[in-house]
């Protein structure tokens, strides 16, 4: 193999064990609060902690359909989805702040959050 | 491989013809439900005729055969907003795949698609967070990074035995023959 395969070659495996490293070590956070980001302006926040009963509720984003969101004490989803491709539907309920729900068609993110303070510990 | 430089209509023929594929790969794909339930992560199989245009027709002919593609692709499947994502993320990776292919001969081929295909998913979610006004979107790259890996080394693979194929075919062969 030439110099530039074998570098080519390193680069992959180091952004491979890079990534997965940082999927397993990265810290879950503590937040407990459920932003909702509507085309990059916060719509709601809820503090999940205090739910007491779970509820849905429905949003109309700029893509033209609307998300229905399912809150429940810790944790939220998107149960509904008017989108095509219902990738935010099947990633199910999310309870800590390592993997936000992202409605792309929609311009839709549900992201959790330490609350107050507002930046999350995983930095990326 | 023999690099023809073929002009006229010969060229415009291959071109046409290598689009036509890439367009009904990518159309077949489409069809098929998400993989893993995470934004952006699929095969990318029309990609196997990118990786296959750059390294044998030039890095010139696979741009047009990819923004044709790219263009294509989203008005037959009537979402135009995948216009966006494609673009970014095809450009991003084309331009990785030019500078590669003076890099590696043919035979290292499926070492240029992979990293072709971490930048595709870059450029990808780099316009997700410029359309959602948001930077959080970025905590989906180390998915797409691993995805990127292990997609691109599959479309890699197929296109570097698809060349093995097609030169064996018009080294052996009368090409006009139904074998293969």
């Amino acid at each position: 193999m030439s110099r530039s395969a074998k570098g080519i070659a390193a680069l992959l495996v180091l952004l491979l064990a890079g990534s997965a490293a940082f999927l397993l070590l990265r810290p879950k956070g503590e937040g407990q609060v459920a932003r909702i980001t509507l085309n990059g302006k916060v719509v709601q926040e809820i503090d999940l902690s205090r739910v007491e009963q779970p509820y849905t509720l429905t949003i109309d984003g700029p893509g033209g359909f609307s998300n229905t969101i399912t809150v429940e004490k810790g944790r939220i989803c998107v149960s509904k989805a008017g989108c095509p491709d219902q990738i935010c539907v099947h990633q199910g309920y999310i309870s800590d702040g390592t993997t936000p729900i992202v409605c792309l068609p929609n311009r839709l993110i549900i992201e959790i959050t330490g609350g107050g303070s507002g930046l999350d510990a995983a930095a990326g | 491989m023999t690099q023809r430089r073929a002009d006229g209509p010969y060229r415009v023929v291959r071109l046409a013809l290598l689009t036509a594929i890439a367009l009904t790969i990518f159309m077949a794909e489409a069809q098929l439900p998400p993989l893993v339930p995470i934004q952006g992560v699929k095969l990318g199989l029309a990609n196997i005729v990118t990786v296959y245009a750059v390294f044998v027709l030039g890095p010139r002919d696979a741009l047009m055969i990819l923004s044709a593609r790219i263009f294509l692709g989203a008005v037959f499947s009537g979402q135009m907003m995948t216009l966006l994502y494609s673009a970014g993320g095809g450009l991003l990776a084309w331009a990785v795949m030019a500078v590669l292919s003076r890099q590696l001969t043919v035979k290292q081929l499926w070492l240029a698609s992979p990293l072709a295909a971490v930048f595709h998913n870059l450029g990808q979610l780099l316009v997700a967070a410029g359309v959602m006004k948001s930077w959080t979107v970025m905590a989906f790259l180390p998915w797409l990074l691993i995805s990127g890996v292990v997609t691109g080394l599959f479309t890699g693979l197929c296109a570097q035995f698809l060349i093995a194929r097609l030169e064996r075919i018009s080294r052996g062969k009368d090409p006009g023959t139904k074998e293969d």
